[in-house]
Order: structure tokens, then sequence, then C-alpha cells
């Protein structure tokens, strides 16, 4: 038994001597200490060397705000003098009637021109700050630039869909037909499928997913429309061939009841 | 564009011709011109007028008339801006006082009617004599709903067809619409429209109407009530906004109401039904879009109608007019599209003409109910006005 436990004091001592690491508690403190200290130095040396860049870029941002705005006072007063508005309300007759007048139009372009070419200068500069302060050079402006171009899409293609889905709405009302709000949400949400893969694409998300789900999505919407339309519109296509029928067999015109229509009120 | 020109030479008046007056004919199918001459020459004696016209003269014209050429342009159903250009022109060219221009189907108009025309001009100094044709009761629905009551109730013009199809009027009155056709056609691509008597009014021009009896009215084209009515609607929405300085000054005194004439029932009943349905799909589909350019009170009105029976079914004369009034202001601030605004508008229109056709089915004459139409425009003008000017106040 006092072999036993002599045995296992020795090895116990022996494996402590083999792992100098944990030899003692201060240097796991200070191993941990020095992991903390580089992450900090390099954080700190990341900022510093980021700093000019963000510097720049609200600097150019300001810069060209106040640009803008003196750009566009002294636009707005020459526009005034030289009677801008009325001139174009001349020129375009009745069509001009936006809610603002045009020299108020052009001298808010011309500041919003210079706050986004402030913009732009601003972001080059934090990128290339970035790129030299890191030490993989990425750079950011051309996902800055996907991203933007990516919201505009998005921008165009939600105004796109409710115009036509107004559009097809108000003439599927007026010729009369039935299904006209499923018609027109059918338009809205293939316009907006289209459109959110297009951002998914640009953006480059997904990769083939997007494109396939986007696929059996769209023909997907297309099927049903052709479907509802076809079912709903089944009785007027027989009708409308069987018309044709009796009217290239016996070459006569009976009046439908459209037509008699139209002669007993007369619009104008 | 000038082309060869069809008048023979025995009746071709020389570039110094003096006449009294200038009968512009506009372009039409031949058997209608043939009427429209026989016409003049019971009307006037040959020696006081020039018939200027593009159409091809017939082979027994009288040799004592005198007629110029204009230059060629395609028929239409309304008088064209060229018109106005051309009567101007050969107008001044011809040392005329009065200017008739005869539309499409003149043929129709009797030589009284022709010479009351002229002589409200010559005699009574009126600026603009605009005819007023005896129509059927389901005829000129448009110029009824919208034209009318809208004319009358923002330039207080009695002028009971402000689009009329034939004019007389004097020479600077022939300047000022030449002006204004130039103007329109420079800005406008395709088929526009002129105002005359808007345009007379805005030069403070004297501007009233002739009774000129029945006329045949020469349909547009296209008879699709879609493209009509966004086309003369829209016309005169634009018109209305370009001239919003002056009817917005303080009101000119309403015009003297005619007495009513009791004009041929015909038989419309049969539509009602249809017109009626389809204001009722677009009442359960537009109020989306409806809700955006009419308060809340017009849209339960229109609620409280898509209820009614078709035999039963009135669209209020109040509620009428204050839709015209809010498509008109949403138009000018452009609130949605205004080819959307304008086919918007059908179904409402077509829900006036049901309730008309079945007004002047009860017994009730058809010119009564215009006028009360008119009378409601006139009344609710100063809503129109308020939100011209406070377009936020959507409620008042």
């Amino acid at each position: 038994m006092q072999n036993l436990v002599d045995n296992t004091i020795q090895q116990a001592t022996r494996n402590i001597t083999a792992s100098p690491l944990y030899s003692e508690d201060v240097s796991i403190w200070h191993h941990m200490s020095d992991a903390l200290h580089q992450s900090l130095y390099r954080v700190l040396t990341l900022l510093i060397a980021v700093l000019p860049g963000i510097l720049a870029f609200f600097l150019s941002l300001l810069v060209f705000a106040l640009a803008g705005m003196l750009i566009s006072w002294i636009l707005r007063r020459c526009l005034t003098w030289a009677k801008f508005d009325l001139r174009v309300a001349r020129k375009s007759g009745t069509d001009w009637a936006p809610a603002s007048s045009p020299s108020e139009i052009a001298a808010r372009a011309s500041f919003w021109i210079c706050v986004l070419l402030g913009l732009v200068i601003g972001v080059s500069a934090f990128d290339t700050s970035y790129a030299t302060g890191v030490a993989l050079p990425i750079s950011l402006l051309p996902y800055l630039t996907h991203a933007v171009g990516a919201a505009l899409l998005l921008i165009a293609g939600i105004v796109i869909a409710r115009f036509l889905a107004r559009s097809v709405l108000i003439s599927a009302v007026n010729a009369q037909l039935q299904y006209a709000r499923i018609l027109s949400l059918g338009v809205k949400w293939l316009v907006l499928v289209l459109t959110g893969a297009m951002v998914l694409d640009h953006l480059q998300v997904g990769g083939n997913i997007v494109e396939l789900a986007f696929g059996i999505l769209f023909g997907g919407i297309v099927l049903t429309l052709a479907l509802a339309v076809g079912l709903g519109l089944r009785d007027l296509v027989s009708r409308s061939l069987e018309s044709h029928v009796e009217h290239t067999g016996e070459r006569t015109h009976m009046p439908d009841e459209a037509t008699t229509a139209s002669q007993s009120i007369r619009h104008f | 564009m000038a082309t060869a020109n069809p008048i023979p030479d025995n009746t071709l008046a020389t570039d110094n011709t003096v006449a009294e007056l200038l009968v512009l004919v506009t372009a039409m199918a031949p058997e209608h011109f043939n009427g429209v001459l026989a016409n003049l020459a019971s009307a006037f004696s040959p020696e006081n007028f020039i018939v200027a016209t593009q159409n091809e003269l017939p082979a027994d014209v009288p040799s004592s008339l005198r007629i110029v050429a204009t230059p060629q342009s395609n028929a239409a159903w309304s008088i064209k801006p060229v018109d106005f250009v051309n009567a101007a022109q050969f107008g001044r060219k011809h040392g005329a006082q009065v200017i008739l221009i005869l539309g499409p189907e003149a043929d129709s108009l009797s030589p009284l009617a022709l010479r009351g025309l002229n002589d409200a001009v010559s005699k009574a100094s009126i600026d603009l004599a605009v005819p007023h044709y005896s129509l059927p009761s389901n005829a000129g629905l448009i110029n009824s709903a919208i034209l009318y009551p809208l004319t009358r109730a923002i330039f207080a013009s009695r002028v009971r067809f402000p689009l009329s199809i034939d004019l007389g009027m004097s020479l600077r009155m022939a300047e000022q619409l030449s002006l204004a056709a130039e103007r329109v056609s420079a800005v406008n691509q395709g088929e526009v429209l002129v105002w005359p008597v808007n345009e007379a009014i805005a030069a403070g021009f004297a501007a009233d109407e002739v009774d000129v009896g029945s006329r045949a009215m020469p349909q547009p084209s296209d008879p699709d009530i879609n493209s009509i009515l966004s086309l003369i609607t829209g016309s005169l929405f634009a018109d209305l906004e370009a001239k919003a300085a002056l009817w917005q000054r303080p009101r000119r005194a309403p015009p003297i109401r005619r007495p009513i004439v009791e004009a041929e029932l015909s038989d419309g009943t049969a539509n009602v039904a249809r017109m009626v349905a389809a204001f009722q799909l677009a009442n359960a589909n537009l109020q989306e879009i409806w809700s955006l350019v009419l308060p809340p009170n017009s849209l339960l009105g229109l609620k409280r109608c898509s209820t009614l029976d078709p035999a039963a079914f009135r669209m209020p004369d109040g509620l009428w007019a204050r839709i015209v009034y809010d498509f008109l202001i949403a138009y000018r601030l452009r609130t949605i599209n205004r080819g959307h605004l304008l086919g918007a508008l059908i179904p409402l229109y077509l829900a006036w003409v049901a309730g008309h056709i079945n007004v002047t089915a009860s017994g009730i004459p058809a010119e009564r109910h215009i006028e009360a139409v008119a009378a409601s425009f006139e009344a609710d003008k100063p809503y129109l006005v308020a939100r011209w000017r406070w377009p936020d106040r959507f409620n008042s």
C-alpha cells in the first residue's frame, strides 16, 4: 500500500514538470494579457490608419454640401433674375404642372448633385485609407456601388410594379372583367418577383438557388395567370369562335348588344 | 402639307379678293360638302362670302361661288387646331369681318342657322357665336355631364356646347384662337383640342350662343368611351389648369338661365343595367385609387349608390359635382398618373349617365336635369377654389 502511494506521488510530480505552460498561474495571465495587448494594438493601428479616411469622408461631405448650398442659392437668384419660370411656362404651355417651380427644381438638383459628388469622393478617400490600413487589402467601393445599384433596382421595380398594377386594374375594370383585381395582383407580383431576383443577382447572393427559385416562381405565376384567364375566358372564346363561324358561313351581320348600346347612347 | 389644288380655275378667288364673310369648311365627305355649299348659297349672296376649303369641288358647283383652297389635313370629328390657324390666316388675307368655321356633316345645319351665326357676330357685336344644337336627350352626354356644367361654373358662360364643331367669330377672335391653337399644338403630340369659349373669356371677348336647331353630330373615329372621355376631359382639365389665375378672381355674375326646351326623348334604358354593373364592379375594385382622389364623404356617397338597383339608380347632383372637382384637383396635383386618373373617372361617368337616363325616363326633361347639375357645379365652386389654393384641406 505504501509503495502504491509513493508511485502515484512520483507520477504526479513527473506530470507537472513535463508541462511547463501550466507550471505557474502567473504565466497564464501573462499570455492572455499579451494576446489582448496585441489585439488592442492591431485594432488601434487599424483605427489610426482608417481615421483620416473617416475624417476625409465627413469633411468631403460637409464641404460639398456647403458648396452645394452656395451654388443652389446663386442658381436660384440667377434664374429668378432671368425670369426662368416665366420662360419655361411660356415655352411648355399648359403641360408644365409639377409641385415646384422649374427654378426651384434646378436649384435643388444642383445641391443634391454636389452632395452626391461629396459622398463619392468621401467614400473613395475612406476606401483608400481602409485598403492600406488592413493587411489584406479589400476595396469597399465595389460593394457599396453594388448595394446602391441594388437599392435603385428595388425602388424602380416597386414603382414599375405599382404603375403596371394600376394600369391593368383600371383597364380591366373599364373592360368590365370580373377578375380585374386578380389580374392586377398577378402583374404586380410578377414584376416584384422579377425585381427581387434581379436585386439578389446584383448583390451576388444565393447564386444558382435564386435563379432556380425565380424560374419556378415566375413560371408558376405565369401558368396560374394563363389558367385563370383561360378558364375565365372560356365562354367568351367559344362565343367568339361560334360567331366567327356564323359570319364566315352565312355572311350575315347580327348587331350585338354593344353595337345597340352605342347606337342608343351617344357620349359625344 | 399643301398639295395640288382640287378647285377649278373658274371658282378660284385671288389673293386680294375681299369679302365680309369667310366660311372655312373642314374636311368632310363630298356629299356633305355639296350640301354645305347649297346651304351657303341660299343663306348668303355669293358676292358677300368666300369659301375656304380643302374638299374637292363637285362638278355642278355654281360659278358665282368664290372658293380658295386650304392646305390638306385629315378629317376629324372636331375642329382641329390647324383649322383655327387657317381661319385666321385666310380671314386676314381676304379682309373678312366675320369667319364661320363649319365642322364635319355641317350640311345638316339649315341656311337660317348659318345666317344666325353670321348675324350674331356682324350685327350683335359678339366675338364668338357658338351654336346651341337641339340634340336628343341621350346624345352629347360628355358635354352634358362635364363640359357644360364645368365651363358654366368656372367661366360663368351660358354656352351649352363649349366644344362646338361649328363657330362664328370675329377676325380678332380668330387670331386669338389661332395663337391658342399654335400653342397647344407646339406642346402636345397627337390629337389636341382648343377650347374657344375659354379662350374668348380669357381674352375678354364677348361669347354667346345662337340657336341653330338640330344637327347631325359626327362621332370620333374610335367610338371607345375610354379614349374619348380621357381625351376630352384631359384636354379640358389642362386648359382649366392653364387659366387658373383667371377663374379664381372674384366671381362674375352667373349667366342668365335659358328657358328649358324639351329635347326629343330616346330610349336608352336597356343600357342602364350594364352601366350600373360597370360602376359596381369599379366600386368593388377601384377603392384604392378613388380614395387617393376623393374625400371620405364622396366615397360614402358612392358606396350608397352602388347598393341601388339599376332601375332606381341615381347619382346625386352634388356628389357628381364634387367628384368632378376632386378629379380636377387631382389632375392639377398629379396625385396619381393622369392617364390612371382619367381612366378611374370612366365608371363614375357611366354611373352619372345611368342616373341621367333614369331621371329622363321618369318624365323629367333632360335639359332640366342638366341645368340642375350645372347649378350644383355653380353652388360648389367655392369648394373647388378653396381646394385649388389649399389642397391639403381634404375635407371641408
